[in-house]
């Protein structure tokens, strides 16, 4: 029966805020008792799973491997026999823009009363539904690769699949020199993005034991047009190997015109995002012969990536890049968490999450660790190079593999500790 | 080596800065002679260069390209002719704002258009001919052969342009046009054809740009957004409607913005004392050193380096057209007005009854705070006749001024101050001031008000569309600093997320905001009677409802009669004794306060405090006058129905279409051509029409006497 | 209120004392063209001055520079005894130098009583607290609203109030000109071609609304056509080419050789 309750203006706990918000939500007249008991829900019954993709805007290109990626990994959860819930998802499109990402997911919140979501790629879209993932208690899983997401900005509910930046720096500087050469030109987008994979490709390499020579750093601003003073100073100088710290279309540009002036004939040139397909299918031939630091290609032989390849390949008749990779781990892995767990309540789920070893992943073993719940992802180095059959993308030839316990940097390195 | 350096840096400048002289050129040809700032210009750059890249994909020959290089212009200039003749045409003799707003509903249009024949993400030319790859060697110094053809091209062109211009007769007939219509009108020349004209060449040679810079650069829908800002910096520059003046400054800021981001400069001042040290933080500056060049030329020559100061005088802009109500009382006015306070206020009651809390928390709340960021607009717009289209400076100071107080680097900051700031920030912990909400928006506020004083003070001097331009140009450098200043600061690209506020002054609280709910599950037996009342919900009501009222006193107060009159005419306000420029600061500086109030409220609302970078775009500030003239600007109340109507019809739109962008964008330039008044205007519009069609005398006879006062302009 | 009481001091004093408005060789220059060249101008408290010549013989610019609407290339314009050249329009306007336009602009999409309230607070501003002018309502100034009835009296305009300026008949919409430059009440009233365009009785009108409510003003008139001035000015300057051809009473100045000459041969219009 419905109690009579009033509180005015009195501070509420932030559990209980929570079940109010979302009780109002959805439940609407129909629940009207639905104000006491309703977290729990749990074993047996139905998962609210939101999926936020930035659809329109900067990064839609982006979103539909996202997009497809998560769909296929509920319809997985639902179809099999491991788990005893059903998995219901609702949709949102974050756009490129923060405001309208906190209200896409204050939408799902309040109109569909989910309790877990994945999406963003951008990292502010993703840092702020980090602070809403806290504050309203949902499980999230992110799409950005920015550091502080599971660094300074991690928060108990926040379980990331997306291989880090800091990863790739871990799984890649030191081979860079030992492989590429010791004097090292590094050109970045001046922006959080670009100043992180340059703070940490340096750090490491100053640390190696291997020879290192900074020859210069140049930046350009997020989004310029054009790249060619920082190309003809990188090809002008005694560099060996440029690391370029962008992505994006600031990448495909930059190496658009780098190869109209011939820059791979001065120096090596090495991405931490050149692998991505998107970047590949913007540059075309343009892109042959540059590294990068690779956080996933459809033909890595890794626990059941291939099935997923085929089965996605059927499904979308496109192959599957990272960000599909990124949100079927993200969805499966939470999807084990709940079966643990035997409740879909994300307060209990968070705790069985963090730590809990998966098998198998597209990834073979992997975990969220503990201390920062962050996924431990192998990195390979790759480089591209042209493709066999008649596809405007380059292939990417995989070079060497960092396994996910080396790419990782140590719990203590990171600033996060959530136990 | 240096020369090595400079001499390829030198290249590179030449290079893009002959595609921005391809761009800006037909900006401001276009402008000159039809008086039409097109922000689709960009749009028609990324169309040709998405025709380019059908014939290449569809062709598979590399010698396509050549062909493309022919046909993509040519078909931009289709397109050009037909939103010439649609669109354009029934706007001449419209003040500038207005092609302003219809090309920015083209935008939307065009954009959507384009990812929905082409589809998201990054392309490019399948193979380009072989002559064009690889370097070539030049009286020592190896070229990219690339960069030499952009620059034959473009040089070609302009060459072209040059040529047409004072040495055809079409060159003659548009260039007497721009300096004088009614006389080339009066020689019996056909205008309107060679409008049609102009506008199709300028399409061209965007389409013509586009072509050859997706060479370098590949392409992507936002390809025009990246593009345009540039260019019209450049047109503003050089001065509009100057050929020669989009050519010199096509070239300069080609040449300084390559020569600012590489280190060429740095080195060969290396030796020099000062000098040396200075140039070494070029690169750091590059990204504010365009915006920097423009803003310090309009400063010294308000019209640009070749503006023609005799022309585009301000009484060559059409009227700005106020909104107004013929067809409802005052009374019935002010009653609707109550009535939707009133249901504003019981709206939270309603929650999880009739609809649920997103309609009220998110929906509701940003229609409020938009409404706000609109009604700041129209008291310079709609009352100072001051088009700025940088006004989302203001609300993103003032989100991002609440946020880092929030955040507690404000109070940081002030306890760096050597000697007086330990004990200032003593004083503010003292306050509670971190974490205080109403201290927070009072920061966004201050802060957002100095700002606009300085922005007003070096702005004011600058009239009509320069003003609009410097305005922008302030804005963009203010995203600039957000995005290119360490993350410590400002966040960054990252934003700043997750601050705590409550409703506290001085340690008195009412609790977190976010937390703190007034009532909440009410039922009396079966009946409920509300399920969630949230405090922050009329906090954001009484920001708004203040912010509006404070507004409105202020243009019924003195101050505000002075206002209406300078929007009537400058010069008579001017010769009654009023100091136009100093009224024209004031209000600048209460909008942009009001504009912050409406920034601040938005970082707190929604799920979490906290704002982004993408706050900062200048598609804010196109978007919120799109919302005032929606309404109907000079009113006051129509910019928030703008805002209502322009956030609930995205809304709506969205749930049925990805592509309502493009269904909004036609929608407004529907608007802006058959109905600039805005919605206000829209039951006299009828009444008219309605009266028209029952065979009443016109309603422009002498004889009928309107029953009640009139203050719009209705003829 | 009235400028009367001082017209009556000129007697025993310095003449120079008694030129309300002077300019000493006030020159401006568009490039090539000298617009007004070295024009010496003296008008005394009282008087009703007329400035004539063909178009294109600088009137219109030598008001502008009057006025403060254009700076001058060299050369200054005393107001009342004190240097103005430096001072902003408006800041002449305050010191009683009013001034109607040739073409008609009144606040048109404002009321009639609208446009005399701006008028009229001009005067009242300095005495408007800080406060008041952002916050008051703008009708409830007493004295504000007193002269602006007043002056809606004097030119014939009290039972229009509520009508759209935009709406007025030509004749009215002229009266409103005045009206605006009689409620700021200024000492001294330049006129740019107050007829022009108008029927010979409209001009009639005109002309007697000037002579009943501006009696008691120092006037300057700019006007095209010489017969009506003949009628009204105490004193006329005939303006050719930039420079002052002479300046006289309206008998010497029909006389005036070089004054036909400029008109009957000169004609450039």
């Amino acid at each position: 029966m419905p109690e009579d309750r009033t509180a005015d203006s009195t501070t509420r706990s932030a559990t209980d805020r929570r079940t109010l918000l979302k009780s109002v939500g959805a439940a609407g007249v129909a629940g009207l008792s639905g104000l006491a008991g309703c977290a729990g829900g749990g074993g047996g019954g139905t998962v609210r799973y939101g999926v936020l993709t930035p659809d329109t805007g900067t990064y839609s290109s982006l979103a539909e491997g996202q997009r497809q990626g998560a769909r296929m990994a509920i319809r997985d959860v639902n179809e099999s026999d491991e788990y005893d819930f059903e998995i219901e998802r609702f949709d949102g499109d974050t756009e490129a823009g923060d405001e309208v990402a906190q209200s896409e997911a204050e939408r799902l919140i309040r109109q569909n009363d989910i309790d877990y979501m994945i999406g963003a790629i951008s990292s502010s879209v993703a840092l702020s539904l980090n602070e809403v993932a806290d504050s309203q208690e949902i499980v999230y899983n992110p799409g950005g690769a920015a550091i502080p997401i599971t660094g300074g900005a991690c928060n108990e509910y926040v379980f990331r699949c997306e291989t880090n930046t800091a990863m790739i720096a871990e799984a890649c500087a030191e081979w860079t020199i030992e492989n590429l050469g010791s004097d090292v030109f590094f050109h970045i987008a001046n922006y959080a993005y670009g100043e992180s994979v340059l703070r940490e490709w340096r750090s490491r390499m100053e640390a190696s034991d291997a020879e290192f020579n900074e020859v210069d750093q140049t930046g350009a601003e997020f989004g310029a047009e054009n790249f060619d003073p920082f190309i003809s100073q990188i090809a002008n100088s005694d560099a060996d190997v440029a690391v370029i710290g962008a992505t994006g279309g600031d990448l495909v540009r930059f190496l658009s015109q780098a190869a109209s002036q011939n820059l791979q004939d001065e120096v090596d040139i090495m991405t931490t995002t050149g692998s991505f397909l998107s970047v590949r299918r913007g540059i075309g031939e343009a892109g042959y012969g540059v590294y990068s630091g690779t956080r996933y290609v459809p033909s890595v032989d890794t626990g059941d990536n291939q099935d997923f390849v085929g089965r996605y390949r059927n499904q979308y008749d496109s192959e599957p890049d990272n960000f599909a990779r990124v949100a079927y781990d993200s969805v499966r892995m939470t999807a084990n968490g709940i079966r643990e767990a035997g409740t879909a309540d994300p307060e209990e789920v968070k705790d069985t999450l963090a730590g809990l070893s998966q098998s198998p992943t597209l990834f073979g073993d992997n975990a969220f660790r503990s201390c920062d719940h962050q996924a431990t992802n192998p990195v390979w180095v790759g480089r591209n190079v042209e493709p066999e059959g008649d596809t405007a993308a380059a292939d990417v030839e995989l070079v060497d593999r960092v396994a996910g316990s080396d790419a990782i940097p140590s719990c203590s390195d990171v600033d996060c500790d959530l136990g | 080596m240096v020369v090595e350096a400079l001499v390829d840096q030198l290249l590179n400048g030449l290079t893009i800065g002959v595609v921005y002289v391809l761009l800006a050129a037909g900006l401001s040809i276009v402008f000159g002679v039809m008086d039409v700032i097109n922000f689709a210009h960009g749009e028609l750059y990324a169309l040709g260069a998405y025709f380019a890249f059908s014939v290449t994909t569809a062709a598979g020959d590399p010698n396509a390209f050549w062909v493309a290089l022919l046909l993509a212009p040519a078909a931009v200039a289709v397109v050009g002719v037909g939103v010439e003749r649609l669109t354009i045409r029934p706007l001449y003799g419209r003040n500038p704002l207005y092609h302003i707003l219809l090309t920015f509903g083209l935008v939307l249009i065009l954009k959507d258009v384009v990812e929905f024949v082409w589809g998201p993400g990054n392309k490019s030319y399948p193979v380009t001919p072989g002559v064009l790859q690889g370097q070539v060697a030049v009286a020592g110094f190896d070229f990219p052969r690339y960069s030499l053809f952009v620059i034959a091209v473009g040089s070609l062109m302009a060459a072209g342009t040059w040529y047409a211009l004072n040495d055809t007769r079409v060159g003659l007939v548009v260039r007497a046009g721009a300096q004088d219509r009614e006389m080339v009108r009066h020689l019996g020349i056909e205008v309107d054809r060679y409008y049609t004209l102009v506008f199709a060449f300028g399409a061209a040679l965007a389409g013509l740009a586009g072509v050859v810079l997706a060479g370098r650069n590949g392409l992507e829908v936002a390809m025009g957004d990246s593009v345009i800002i540039p260019a019209f910096v450049i047109v503003v520059l050089g001065g509009l409607g100057s050929f020669r003046g989009a050519v010199v400054g096509g070239l300069v800021v080609g040449v300084v913005q390559t020569l600012t981001r590489s280190g060429v400069v740095a080195e060969v001042f290396a030796p020099v004392p000062v000098v040396g040290e200075l140039a070494a933080l070029l690169p750091a500056l590059e990204g504010l050193v365009v915006f920097g060049l423009m803003i310090a030329v309009l400063l010294f020559r308000p019209r640009g380096l070749f503006g023609n100061p005799e022309w585009q005088s301000s009484e060559g802009e059409g009227d700005l057209l106020v909104g107004g109500g013929g067809a409802l009382g005052s009374v019935w006015r002010r009653r609707l007005a109550l009535g939707a306070v009133a249901l504003l206020i019981v709206a939270p009651f309603g929650v999880g009854l009739a609809y649920d809390g997103f309609v009220v928390y998110s929906l509701l709340v940003s229609i409020l705070v938009w409404a706000l960021f609109a009604v700041s607009l129209d008291l310079v717009m709609g009352y100072a006749g001051l088009v700025s289209l940088g006004h989302v400076l203001f609300y993103g100071v003032g989100a991002y001024g609440t946020v880092l107080a929030a955040d507690g680097r404000v109070t940081d900051l002030v306890a760096a101050v050597p000697a007086v700031g330990s004990p200032l920030a003593a004083g503010l912990g003292a306050l509670g001031y971190a974490d205080s909400l109403p201290l927070a928006l009072l920061t966004g506020v201050a802060a957002a008000a100095a700002v606009a004083w300085v922005v007003g003070y070096l702005s004011i001097r600058v009239a009509g569309v320069y003003f609009a331009m410097i305005t922008l140009g302030f804005a963009e450098l203010f995203r600039q600093v957000v995005v290119k200043l360490p993350a410590s600061w400002a966040g960054s690209t990252d934003g700043l997320y997750g601050a705590e506020l409550s409703y506290s002054v001085a340690g008195v609280s009412l609790g977190e905001v976010g937390d703190v709910v007034l009532v909440e599950g009410v039922a009396a037996g079966p009946v409920v009677l509300a399920r969630e009342v949230r405090l922050l919900y009329f906090v954001v009501l009484a920001g708004v409802l203040g912010g509006y009222l404070l507004a409105r006193r202020v243009i019924e107060a003195p101050f505000g009669g002075v206002l209406t009159a300078i929007r009537e005419s400058e010069a008579r306000a001017q010769f009654l004794g009023y100091n136009v420029v100093a009224h024209k600061r004031r209000v600048f500086v209460l909008s942009g306060a009001l504009a912050a109030l409406a920034g601040g409220l938005q970082a707190v609302t929604g799920l979490v405090v906290g704002v982004g970078p993408s706050l900062l775009h200048w598609i804010n500030s196109g978007e919120v006058i799109v919302m005032a003239v929606l309404g109907g600007m000079g009113t006051l109340y129509g910019p928030i129905l703008g805002a209502a109507v322009f956030r609930g019809g995205q809304e709506l739109l969205s749930t049925y279409t990805g592509q309502w962008r493009a269904l909004l964008g036609l929608v407004f330039v529907l608007f802006v051509v058959f109905l600039p008044r805005g919605i206000v205007s829209l039951p006299g519009e009828l009444q008219r029409r309605l009266r028209e069609r029952g065979g009443d005398p016109p309603t422009g006879a002498p004889a009928e006497t309107p029953a009640e006062p009139k203050l719009e302009g209705d003829d | 209120m009235s400028a009367d009481d001082a017209s009556g001091t000129g007697a025993g004093t310095d003449r120079e004392s008694d030129a309300v408005l002077a300019t000493e060789a006030l020159t401006k220059r568009f490039g090539e063209l000298t617009a007004v060249d070295g024009v010496d101008l003296r008008v005394e408290r009282g008087e009703f001055r007329s400035v004539i010549g063909p178009n294109g013989a600088g009137k219109t610019t030598l008001f502008d520079l009057i006025t403060g609407a254009q700076r001058p290339t060299s050369g200054s314009v005393r107001f009342d005894g004190e240097d103005v050249t430096a001072l902003a329009p408006h800041e002449r306007v305050r010191r009683g130098l009013g001034r109607s336009f040739q073409i008609t602009t009144v606040f048109s999409g404002l009321t009639v009583r609208e446009n005399v309230r701006l008028a009229a607070q001009s005067v009242h501003d300095a005495s408007i607290s800080r406060v008041d002018r952002f916050l008051r309502p703008k009708g409830s100034f007493e004295a504000i609203a007193a002269d602006t009835t007043a002056t809606l009296k004097r030119v014939e305009l009290a039972d229009r109030t509520e009508e759209r300026a935009g709406a007025l008949a030509y004749g009215d919409r002229r009266r409103l000109e005045i009206g605006l430059v009689l409620a700021t009440d200024p000492a001294v009233v330049l006129l740019d071609e107050p007829t022009a365009g108008m029927s010979a009785e409209e001009t009639a009108a005109t002309m007697q609304l000037i002579d009943e409510v501006l009696a008691d003003r120092t006037l300057v008139l700019i006007e095209h056509d010489v017969d009506l001035v003949l009628e009204v000015s105490d004193r006329i300057t005939v303006l050719d080419r930039g420079r002052v051809l002479t300046t006289g009473s309206p008998e010497a100045v029909a006389d005036d050789g070089d004054v036909q000459r400029a008109y009957l041969g000169g004609d450039r219009g």
